[in-house]
């Protein structure tokens, strides 16, 4: 089933199947233990194995894919008085002292999630993974099947993750590609989670040849997102987003500490121009958190940055890197200025990874750290119920406990509400596949229908109902003037009918696991035309999973170079 | 043989007197328990409840207009505490009146289509969100044979009543998913109810043109309405049904 970005290529092919998950089997040849896909086809349960040996195979587990998977949710419940940890499932991590691949015990320890692990070589580690059980557990039910991409850029050799790029075993396809154009920056952030040399910026011709590339391989993207580095160092940033801002392409956004933003007026004009949407890194709110996670007090910047933006009312993504014991207090406090400025689209929660050239050597507990469930808890506990723990939902699009989020709903007196309050997103799940916006789909045209009707039958009992059915009409009535607007223009428009809150966690050498990895649809195009999926290219082919001078993994390629500008 | 409506709980629009009181006679006579509205004749109203109470049914009058948008929420509220549920809803308010366009004035035309069209949509949308939340529902619009063909009917009326055959599709498109059927129906020249001011002439010249060589009862079109209203007529959506004699 189509995502995000799908919805504009109708060619783009569904999987033939839903990834469901990663399950340990043996080759039906040889009988070697190898690790299987499960997935749902045709109403069965196939486990997808390629074995060493023995090649590709697959093996039929259950002809009844819905009771497999209440039995396989049903694994999730603790039995009563249970003391001890309760094994949920398996799958395959990584070990946090020499990041080889090993296998990982899935267990519920009072409400939690954790991963035990064996290395052969470092011994035995744990991790938290999450801090809800019911919430992971229940986050499979979520699974839908992916889209593949129009090419996929490798095949399967050695397998995942040491053939990133995709291969055509990766279950979905690019939704959200970020291409890092240069490894300058103005911040060395302690909390990093790339491993910027100082060595280049990208030449237009090589964006250029990304982007071709990647078109090539989508046919067209709902989003690009330009990084870095601090892409807003690259000295002909300007000429790269328009390179990006193509017709193939929905949205460009522009990834940022917004330093340059807050001081340079014309450059931020010229973003507005453009039409480039900002991503702004604002993880705070006092200089004591910028200093442990940026490096140095950010307050000036960070408010003469917002500043600008309001003012030239530039659409805007908020990110946030959650730390425990760090910024977690200010969660509330940005989820208000969100909630705050028309102009601020969604916000983007992450949970930190510990990874990369900062981020790998952060000082943490692996087994005492934020996980998608603490940082939505903490938005219910600072936002004074207007944001509640049940308004969230995981994310079908990727792997279901990458990503969850929350849609609002803009109503007529400026405030928001958050979807979840009147629709039933267990039943419209099409509504939840989408990044920002929602796709003007078949599907989801009737998903809202019934959203309309379900709200036009129920208002009486749902809080606000009058209200939310106004800013529906609102929203019909601005999507769809009595003069039509440019397909531009309706894409605006419609974006600002409601706004949207993300978490996404992305993975480290602690709770990193492969089977998320294998749906994963956030990534980063290449100069050779490989794709690559975001934790897998951040833990393995980057190099620097536990900070500055980690050894690459011997499963992991090194990303093909860019070339220097000279 | 069991009733057609047995358990039902219909709203019947204008239903003190004419067509309206034959069509809860009628769906009163196959099972259901019948509200009706009416806007002025008190005891044409307590007639017709009077006359389904000796039938053996069950029946209630409502003194609320089809243009009073609250009123009719009001009255929508009651009956769904009252029964859970409002399955049937007739929109058959409305009027005749003999006028040639070049003796119209605006206020004629204006509530010719308010009674007829925006009654329609304001009951329409009053019941149907109790039809939406039951996934179940049948509203039967009662359009005329001179909305349908070519004949000398006086302009504002026919084009009140064409109003409803587009209302009735349109409508039936939309709200089918929820196991809602919307039909219309158009009868011919009935014995009673608007056909009363017919001048002498288009009489004559109707049956001159009606294959049955009268004109109909008002419980023929009654009759239909309540088939269409129970699940006999299940697949039967968006449909316009002449009850003409075939002219």
């Amino acid at each position: 089933m189509d995502c995000t970005s799908c919805n504009t290529t109708p060619t783009r092919p569904d999987r033939p199947h839903t990834f469901f998950a990663h399950a340990q089997d043996t080759c039906p040849e040889c009988a070697t233990p190898v690790e299987a896909r499960v997935v749902l086809r045709d109403g069965r349960v196939v486990h997808l194995l390629r074995c060493a040996a023995c090649g590709p195979q697959e093996r039929e587990v259950s002809a009844d894919a819905a009771a497999y998977v209440r039995s396989f949710l049903a694994r999730g419940v603790v039995p009563d008085g249970l003391v001890g940890d309760h094994l949920f499932k398996h799958t395959t991590s990584t070990c946090p002292g020499c990041l080889a691949l090993v296998t990982a015990q899935v267990v519920i320890r009072k409400g939690q999630v954790f991963f035990l692990k064996d290395c052969a070589r470092c011994g035995p580690s744990e991790a938290l993974v999450s801090e809800d059980a019911s919430y992971y557990v229940k986050a499979y039910s979520f699974a839908r099947a992916g889209t593949e991409p129009l090419m996929f850029r490798n095949t399967v050799e050695h397998g995942c993750p040491t053939d990133c790029g995709t291969c055509d075993d990766h279950e979905q396809h690019t939704c959200l590609p970020i291409v890092e154009v240069t490894d300058h920056c103005n911040l060395e952030c302690p909390i990093c989670i790339v491993d910027n040399q100082y060595s280049n910026h990208m030449a237009p011709a090589t964006f250029a040849t990304i982007v071709d590339g990647l078109v090539e391989a989508e046919g067209t993207c709902e989003s690009l997102a330009l990084s870095g580095g601090e892409p807003t160092s690259h000295p002909d940033i300007l000429g790269l987003l328009d390179i990006a801002n193509r017709p193939e392409i929905g949205r460009v956004v522009l990834i940022t500490n917004g330093i340059r933003l807050g001081k340079d007026r014309a450059f931020a004009q010229a973003l507005k121009d453009r039409g480039v949407y900002v991503g702004l890194q604002l993880d705070g709110f006092t200089a004591d958190v910028h200093t442990r996670i940026r490096g140095r007090d950010l307050v000036a910047e960070k408010t003469a940055a917002l500043a600008a933006l309001a003012e030239l009312d530039i659409p805007t993504q908020l990110i946030f890197v959650a730390t425990r014991g760090v910024n977690d207090h200010q969660i509330g406090q940005v989820v208000e200025l969100f909630l705050s400025g028309p102009h601020f689209l969604s916000l983007n929660f992450q949970p930190v990874a510990y990874t990369g050239h900062g981020g790998g050597t952060f000082d943490h507990d692996p087994n005492n750290r934020l996980t998608i469930p603490g940082v939505i808890r903490r938005i219910d506990e600072q936002t004074a119920g207007k944001v509640n723990y049940t308004d969230f939902f995981p994310l079908p699009c990727s792997h279901p406990q990458c990503v969850s989020l929350t849609y609002l709903l803009r109503l007529d007196d400026g405030t928001s509400i958050p979807f979840a309050r009147f629709v039933d997103f267990e039943k419209h799940a099409t509504l939840l596949r989408s990044s920002a916006t929602l796709p003007a789909t078949a599907e989801v045209e009737d998903a809202l229908i019934d959203v309309i009707h379900d709200v036009f039958a129920r208002q009486d009992e749902i809080p606000r109902g009058t209200e939310i059915l106004a800013a529906l009409r609102r929203s019909l009535d601005e999507m769809f003037p009595k003069q039509p607007l440019s397909p531009r223009e309706a894409f605006r428009v419609s974006e600002r009918q409601s706004k949207s809150i993300f978490l996404h966690h992305y993975m480290d050498r602690h709770d990193f696991d492969l089977e998320r990895l294998r749906k994963c649809c956030h990534h980063y195009p290449q100069i050779d035309g490989r794709i690559m999926p975001a934790c897998g290219f951040n833990m393995f082919h980057r190099g620097a999973a536990k900070g500055p001078g980690t050894p690459r993994a011997k499963f992991g390629r090194a990303p093909f170079s860019l070339p220097v500008v000279t | 043989m069991s009733m057609l409506c047995e358990g039902r709980v219909a709203l019947v629009t204008g239903g003190s007197r004419g067509l309206g009181r034959a069509i809860c006679l009628a769906l009163a006579r196959e099972g259901a328990i019948v509200a009706f509205n009416y806007l002025k004749a008190d005891a044409d109203a307590d007639a017709t409840v009077a006359l389904i109470e000796a039938a053996g049914g069950r029946a209630s009058a409502h003194k609320v207009s089809v243009l009073d948008k609250p009123g009719l929420a009001e009255l929508v509220r009651s009956l769904d505490r009252g029964h859970g549920k409002i399955d049937i809803l007739v929109n058959n308010a409305g009027y005749g009146q003999v006028v040639p366009l070049a003796l119209m004035e605006e206020s004629d035309w204006d509530e010719m289509l308010d009674t007829h069209v925006k009654g329609a949509f304001l009951t329409t949308q009053a019941v149907l969100r109790i039809m939406v939340r039951e996934r179940f529902g049948r509203v039967i619009n009662v359009s005329s044979l001179a909305g349908i063909k070519m004949m000398q009917a006086p302009v504002h009326y026919a084009t009140a009543k064409a109003a409803l055959k587009g209302f009735t599709e349109s409508l039936a498109k939309e709200v089918g998913r929820y196991g809602i059927t919307v039909n219309c129906v158009a009868p011919g020249i009935l014995d009673e109810g608007v056909s009363d001011h017919l001048p002498p002439a288009r009489r004559e010249e109707y049956l001159r043109h009606c294959a049955l060589r009268r004109v109909g009862r008002l419980d023929e079109a009654a009759d239909m309405i309540a088939f269409l209203a129970s699940d006999r007529a299940s697949y039967t959506n968006g449909a316009t049904l002449v009850v003409d004699g075939a002219v």
